[in-house]
Formats: structure tokens, sequence, C-alpha cells
């Protein structure tokens, strides 16, 4: 008994590297092929785990990415056009300038070309274009970064400092249910347009 | 014997010291013996040790800072005020932490311009050695370092917090191609907020801390494996004449430089208090804003290299804050490939055949900590001040 277990266990052995010789096969004619069959086999399993962790690599990548975005709406109501005073108004929630001027109202972004900082509005006196005498003096105002110190001018054009770009100006429209200005800082308009009221 | 209670370890001969430490959890990372010229001060100045004692001491000190802060919008600024002025000993624990992360950015970065000036980075021709790969996973260990730092700048969301990293992921998002995807994912929405602080949260007390442990462990088991420090002709020294047992000589100096930096920290906690401006305000950018310490002379460079080419404009942000940096990184890590001195030079300080490269090296050094000073002297509306110069009032509110 105990010897024909060995045996058995022997020839099995045997039998991997050669061929059973019962079969009365050369051994030479069976070596490459098994071996071929295993790598493959083993190469087709390795790619099959790798593939399945790059799988899964990606999935925790794209978990981090948002699928909804709780960022506040970028098309608000900031008020009635009478509300606003000649000038400049700020408005914190979008960080963005009504500008007025009469009837005309411009919506200036607050938020510096630069680096994102929310820009200030800086208000002196100078004389007076119009006033050939030189006596007069109007108000003027300009925008400052204090991050880097870039200065914009009242329309929003760089004036020194190192803003790439201009100040945004945001589309402005009058809600039609109860007249309020409505300024959508997610539409950027060209600087010198404005709305006119009548 | 009582002694015996809390160390096992007092070797009678040298046979029992060796075995010691290989039969010790502690003391297995050290060899048995080591050479006195790489215990001494001057090569090595220890900043490498300095640096672990100061991360473990981040890791004890943050701890209990964790069990009282809260990473919400809401509650984070009022936890921080919290540690500071209600919870025992908070202001203390703020503080060290506070010391030990800045000390830790000081001390990394001392310990790779020690490994440059010393060409520590060098293989000796004689043995198998990747020094060279060291050096790179110590370029990580510093990156891993200042984004520690700055992750846990965010935490406290204050104006200070607030408005550097706005400012700091603007420059991100300046980078071409990927950096509004990367701006996206640190941040988890358009603007710094909840999911902002939630990231950095994540990331500074979990992702880069385990990534600090596994790349230090790696920076030391290379270490061994290269041999010790680099010192100059490794190959020719005559062994026996120059090492000491590791117990107790080795373990006494490394308690020394332990109990010195944590004491150092213990007391500049003591002294220096931690500043907590008002409460984070999107609305409202303090005059003026800066960078931490670290990123000053970044800043000066990113407000000083806006380039307009006729109707071409190059953002400053993408020169200083993503060009710039990311070459500067670039060099440094390859820089034993780039380094073609003799291999001599390996573990001499400031050698004669380097000198181009130390002069490069020293202009680079003076430029960045010129530009810091000048960050440091910025005042409102990004003004120059100097120090006994008074700030004028700005008013803080429209």
């Amino acid at each position: 008994m105990k010897d024909s277990g060995f045996r058995i266990q022997d020839s099995g052995v045997r039998s991997r590297d050669s061929g059973p010789p019962a079969a009365g096969r050369q051994p030479q004619a069976l070596s490459p092929e098994p071996l071929a069959r295993r790598s493959v086999l083993a190469g087709l399993a390795a790619a099959a785990g790798l593939a399945g962790l790059g799988a899964q690599a990606w999935i925790v990548l794209r978990s981090l990415v948002p699928n909804v975005a709780y960022d506040p709406p970028t098309i608000v109501k900031v008020g009635r056009p009478e509300s606003f005073a000649d000038g400049l108004t700020f408005v914190p929630d979008r960080r963005v300038f009504i500008v007025r001027d009469g009837k005309t109202f411009r919506a200036v972004s607050a938020v510096c070309t630069h680096l994102g900082c929310t820009v200030r509005p800086e208000a002196f006196d100078e004389a007076d274009p119009t006033d050939t005498a030189g006596r007069r003096q109007v108000q003027v105002y300009q925008f400052s970064c204090p991050c880097h110190g870039s200065r914009y001018r009242a329309d929003g054009t760089p004036v020194s400092g190192p803003a790439p770009g201009p100040l945004a100006a945001y589309r402005l429209t009058l809600a039609p249910d109860d007249g309020q200005l409505v300024v959508d800082v997610g539409k950027e308009v060209a600087r010198t347009s404005a709305l006119t009221l009548p | 014997m009582p002694r015996r209670r809390f160390w096992s370890v007092f070797p009678a001969s040298a046979r029992e010291a060796t075995d010691a430490i290989v039969a010790n959890l502690l003391l297995h990372a050290f060899p048995a013996r080591m050479r006195v010229r790489s215990l001494a001060w001057t090569p090595s100045l220890w900043l490498g040790t300095v640096s672990w004692v100061l991360f473990v001491s981040l890791l004890v000190t943050g701890l209990p800072l964790m069990v009282f802060y809260i990473p919400s919008t809401r509650e984070a600024y009022q936890s921080v005020k919290d540690i500071e002025h209600v919870v025992s000993f908070g202001w203390w624990l703020r503080a060290a932490h506070r010391i030990a992360a800045h000390a830790m950015v000081i001390a990394v970065t001392l310990h790779l311009a020690r490994v440059f000036l010393t060409g520590a980075y060098r293989n000796a021709a004689e043995r198998e050695q990747h020094r060279e790969w060291n050096w790179v996973i110590g370029v990580s260990l510093l990156a891993a370092t200042v984004l520690l730092s700055f992750t846990g700048y965010l935490l406290p969301w204050d104006q200070l917090a607030y408005w550097a990293v706005t400012t700091s992921m603007n420059i991100v998002a300046s980078a071409p191609l990927v950096g509004r995807s990367i701006r996206s994912l640190l941040l988890g929405a358009d603007e710094v907020g909840q999911s902002a602080l939630m990231r950095f949260y994540v990331l500074h007390i979990v992702v880069l801390p385990i990534a600090v442990a596994a790349l230090f462990a790696y920076h030391m088991w290379r270490i061994r494996k290269d041999g010790g420090l680099a010192h100059p002709s490794e190959a020719r020294e005559h062994q026996d004449a120059l090492v000491v047992e590791t117990i107790p000589t080795v373990v006494i100096r490394v308690a020394v430089v332990t109990v010195a930096t944590w004491l150092a920290v213990t007391v500049l906690a003591i002294l220096i208090p931690s500043p907590l401006e008002e409460a984070a305000n999107p609305l409202l950018t303090p005059n003026p804003a800066k960078a931490p310490w670290y990123f000053l002379w970044l800043q000066e460079i990113v407000a000083d290299t806006t380039v307009r080419l006729g109707p071409f404009t190059i953002n400053g942000a993408l020169v200083g804050g993503v060009l710039l940096p990311v070459a500067l990184l670039v060099v440094t890590t390859l820089w034993p490939w780039l380094d073609r001195s003799p291999a001599s030079t390996a573990g001499v300080w400031m050698p004669r055949q380097r000198r181009t490269q130390l002069l490069v090296f020293g202009a680079l050094a003076v430029l960045v900590v010129g530009l810091t000073v000048v960050g440091l002297l910025r005042g409102p509306s990004w003004h120059f001040f100097w120090p006994w110069q008074p700030w004028p009032d700005m008013p803080s509110r429209f």
C-alpha cells in the first residue's frame, strides 16, 4: 500500500515534465506546448488583474468628482433700479458692483482677474475735464486689489499691477415680474453693454 | 534590576550590543555599528533626525486637536477658537502643532540644502549604491511636508486661511490643460467651501501623514542599503578604527537630538501665540492678503511676472505659480543625474570642483530669501513698509 502510493505520486510528478511513458509519445513533442499555454494564461490573468485594479482606481478617482454642484445660482435679483444711488453699489452675495449713471446701469465684477481676490473701490476727487477753468471737481473712482496691488479704472480696464485682463462685465436685465434688476454672473458681456431704462 | 523593566538592553560586550540591535523592535532600524564621522554634528547637522522628531511631535499634538476640531464651514472657526480659549492648554497644543509644522518645513528644506552642499546624493564608485534615488524620495518628502503644512493652513477657516487657499487654487487653475481639473478635484466645487474644507482635512490628517511615514521608512531603508551617510573616500578607510557600537553611542545621540528638538518646540510654543484672524469672509479680502511665509517668494514672482506682449497677456500666476516652481522641482529632482562632478566629492562640504553649481545654488537661495523678505514687508495695497513704519488705518468694511 505504502509503496503504490509512493509510485502514483512519483509518476504524477514525472508526467508534468515528460508526459506519461505509458502513452508512448516522445517527451520533446509535449514539452513546449503546455508551457506556452501556461504562460499565456498567466499573462492573461495578470492583465485581467491589472485591468481590474486600474478600473477600481478610476472608480475611486471618479467618486471624488462631484456630480451635483451646491454652488449658489448665478442669476440673482439685486433690487429695484431706483434703489441704487448714482455711482457704485456693492452686491456682496455675488461679488459684483452695480454701476449707475443716471438711467444707465452696468454690472462690473468685483473678482480680480489675477487670482480672484475681491477688489475695493477707491474714490477720489479730480478736476472736471469738462470745466476748462479747472475749478470744478468731480468724484471719480477706481478699483484696487488688496492681494497683489492691481488697479483698474472704473470701467474695469487694468491700469497697473499683475492683473492680466479687465474686470468682467455681466449681463443685466429687468425682471419681468417685479421690475428688479437681474444680474447673471454666469454670462459675461462686452464691457460697453449697459442696461438703459426708458 | 528595576531599570530592566523599562529598557532591556544593557550590553556588556560588543557581541551583546550587536545582538541587542537585532533583537530589539525599535533599535533594529539602526545598524549595529556606525562610523564615528557620521555621528559628528558637522557632516549632517542631524537635520533628518530633527525633521523626523518634528513629524512625530506633529502626530502627537495633532491627535488631541482632532478631538476638538470640527471640519465644517459653520463650526470650524468656532472650534478653533474653543481650542484657543476654552480647552485646557488647548492654546499650547495648537501653538506646539503650529510651531512644529513651521519648523518641519524649515528643517526639511535645510536638510535638502545640506545634502546638496555635501553632494551626498553621489554614489561611491566601489559599491552598489542608489543614493540618487534616495534624493528623489527626499524631494518627494519635502513636497509632502509643504503640502501637509498648506492643507493645515485652511483648517482654522479664518480670513488668512480662506484667502491664501483661494489665491493658491487660482494659481493651480492657471496651469495649462490640467489646471482646472486639479482645482475642481481639490475643491470639489467652483469655490472654496464645505467640500474644499473636507478634502483638505482628509488630506491633512490621513493621506499626507501616511505618505510621509511610508516615504520616511523607504528613505531610512535606502540609507542603510547605501551604507550609511555619504562620506569621502568610503572604500579606503580603515573601518575598524572608526566605528562605534550603536548601543550606547548612537542611541544617546538620537536621544539628545530628540529632547533638544522637542524642548525647542515646547518653549517656542509658550512664547509665540498662534494667530487667529476674523472668521472667513468670501466677500471681503483682507488688505494685505498674503501667502504662507514659505510661499511669499513665489507670491512676489506671481505678482511681478504678468507679461504683456502686444495683444497677448500671460498671467503672472502661470509664470510664477506654475512654470517656474514646476521647472525648479523637475531640475531639483533630476539634479543627481545632471551633476557631473567626480565621485570623490561625495560627503564633502562645498568642494572646489563643484564651484559653479554651488554659486548658482547660492544665488538662488539669496534670491528666494530676498523675495521672502520683500514679501514680509508688504503692507496694505501691496505697498512696501519698513518694520518701523506704521501701516495706515484701512477700513475693514465698506
